[in-house]
């Protein structure tokens, strides 16, 4: 990859921001600030039960008595289970934002223009999904990581008032860099994780005549539901290889913290460390998958198909 | 000196229909080339395979590449404006115009800037928020900045009032064309372009009907009105095309000494408008050469 490569991607993703700033650049905004006016709300309707906020201080006391260890847990599975919002409503921008990424110039005809300049197609494409595994996950984190500040000043402010040091509290057992460092490659685990997914969205907007999104969702659906039924009237079944469920699996699976497979009635068994969250020690599991290679290799094909497509793409 | 657009038996079938039917054609460089045809003659589809935007059958190479294969290189040297109003509606012109900046390494500036001065677009405005003809303006200064080999111009002034088409076209031939450089435009309003065309092409039904310098066409084309005694034997010369006109009849003729006209009339040059009109027949007249300028 050279640099000429570099300058013209980046002029393409930079692109997909102007064109979505409500999805990019707003959205996780707009989750920070409801965040926060939620913990302040919060505090406000606590403030009816409890006007001195005794209770409050005496569960700040004992978190504060706690091992390092479990003040550490509390306060990373708070600020995760923050991010995990974020996550969440990111996987549904990424998703409708792909359908729509090489559709909607199609729709307008600026598909015209585009072609006018000097990038080739599978720059395009590359530019789509980049958008989708980088800069939006990107632009999501540093919305997370503001909010992350903004809650722990809370917090600070509390324990000061509770008589209690916020950096031994809160702000050390937080351990912000490790926490957003393993964030920002978990995200891009699970990007690379979601990779066929995403190819298949991108390489349906790069064909389908309408609705995109209908048709990326509603072709696995229909394959889903007619192995489904071939299982019933056959009575062959293979649980856990419907297509479907397949792909619901790997949506609701990888890295991200809610993401976590806790296997129901063995909850004993559940060993409350980081790992619940997300560590080093699990990306590099989900990286290690063969799970991970099969969904790459699907990935690629798919990229092929958008781009073999894209390059016959005009107007109409 | 390599021909900027080579094709040999150029074709594209859409189902039963040939929209290009073994289409020949050589433009060298220097050249300001009027594609003119009726509607659905094969012109968005010839100009499509020129520009690596549609599949064809045929040999093709347009500044020594494969359009097919290449477009994101020949694009460095082919500009184009395929229709109107195409630039993304989202965006932002000052957004456009540092896309356009960024992406491709012939695009100046000062130039865009120096085009679009006369106008009122603003840096800050969104695409959509623009006029149709104030986007087209738009769309000409960033073509007409970049330093391009060929420049494709499909009705380029569709939508525009007269003094910008006059200012267009003026600024096309004295600032824009040189030796290096080819144009070739397509439009219904030939009576706009004919004074700067060196060559000129008409198509139907996917097939070339004339392709000839303006040159070689003003040597080869004679209109004679004729005295209204000698209408006959004018008709026996074999005009191409008649016409009326207040009671006198206009004939034009191919190949005919024009000394020997002049005995039957007033002679003079076809425009091209009356030369289409002959050639490509009076029923094709509404649709082909419907606008006769404003």
């Amino acid at each position: 990859m050279n640099a000429h490569w570099i300058k013209t991607l980046w002029a393409l993703m930079r692109r997909e921001l102007w064109e979505s700033p409500v999805a990019f650049k707003w959205t996780p905004i707009g989750i920070g600030i409801f965040l926060i006016f939620l913990s302040v709300i919060t505090l406000i309707i606590y403030t009816q039960f409890d006007a001195s906020l005794s209770s409050l201080f005496d569960g700040l006391r004992m978190l504060a008595e706690r091992s390092v260890e479990e003040r550490s847990l509390a306060v990373t599975a708070g600020l995760f289970s923050v991010a995990t919002i974020f996550f969440q409503l990111m996987l549904l921008i990424i998703l409708f934002y792909l359908s729509g990424s090489l559709y909607d110039d199609r729709k307008d005809r600026s598909i015209l223009f585009w072609k006018s300049l000097p990038v080739s197609d599978s720059m395009t494409v590359a530019s789509k999904l980049l958008t989708a595994c980088l800069l939006v996950p990107g632009m999501f984190l540093f919305a997370i990581v503001l909010t992350h500040l903004v809650l722990l000043l809370f917090a600070t402010v509390l324990s000061l008032l509770a008589g209690l040091n916020p950096i031994t509290t809160f702000w050390l057992p937080a351990s912000l860099p490790r926490l957003w460092t393993v964030m920002a490659l978990g995200l891009i685990v699970q990007a690379l994780w979601l990779l066929p997914v995403y190819a298949w969205i991108t390489f349906c907007s790069s064909w389908a005549p309408r609705l995109p999104i209908l048709i990326a969702f509603g072709i696995p659906a229909g394959i889903a539901l007619v192995q489904h039924s071939w299982s019933l009237a056959t009575s062959f079944s293979l649980p856990g290889t419907n297509i479907g469920w397949i792909i619901l699996q790997r949506l609701g699976s990888g890295v991200l913290p809610s993401n976590i497979d806790i296997e129901f009635g063995n909850t004993n068994d559940i060993d409350f460390n980081e790992d619940l969250f997300m560590s080093f020690g699990n990306l590099l599991d989900v990286l290690l998958d063969p799970a991970m290679g099969i969904g790459l290799a699907i990935a690629a094909v798919f990229i092929a198909g958008a781009i073999w497509f894209r390059r016959r793409a005009t107007d109409n | 000196m390599n021909a900027t657009i080579r094709a040999r038996n150029l074709s594209r079938r859409f189902g039963q229909t040939r929209a290009l039917d073994g289409v020949d054609l050589d433009i060298p460089s220097g050249r300001i080339v009027g594609l003119i045809g009726p509607n659905g003659a094969g012109k968005t589809t010839a100009l499509k395979a020129i520009l690596g935007l549609g599949r064809y059958d045929g040999d093709l190479e347009v500044l020594g590449l494969d359009p097919s294969s290449s477009r994101d290189r020949l694009m460095e040297d082919v500009c184009f404006i395929a229709d109107v109003a195409v630039l993304p509606r989202w965006a932002r012109v000052k957004h456009i115009i540092q896309l356009t900046e960024e992406l491709h390494p012939r695009f100046s500036r000062e130039q865009c800037m120096f085009y679009l001065k006369n106008t009122k677009i603003k840096m800050d405005s969104k695409v959509k928020s623009l006029s149709k003809g104030m986007v087209v303006q738009l769309h000409l200064a960033l073509v007409m900045a970049i330093d391009a080999k060929l420049l494709v111009l499909d009705e380029p002034t569709l939508g525009l009032d007269i003094i910008f088409r006059k200012r267009f076209y003026s600024n096309l031939l004295n600032e824009y064309f040189d030796e290096e450089r080819t144009i070739v435009i397509t439009t219904h309003q030939v009576e706009e372009v004919e004074h700067i065309l060196t060559d000129l092409i008409f198509i139907k039904d996917g097939k070339l009907i004339l392709n000839s310098t303006m040159d070689d066409i003003h040597e080869r084309y004679t209109e004679c009105m004729v005295k209204p005694d000698q209408v006959e034997q004018a008709r026996a010369l074999k005009p191409l095309h008649e016409r009326v006109l207040f009671g006198r009849h206009i004939l034009l003729f191919d190949q005919v000494e024009s000394a020997r006209l002049r005995e039957l009339g007033e002679v003079h040059k076809p425009s091209v408008a009356d030369l289409f009109v002959a050639l490509m027949g009076d029923d094709e007249e509404q649709s082909g050469i419907g606008e006769n300028a404003a």
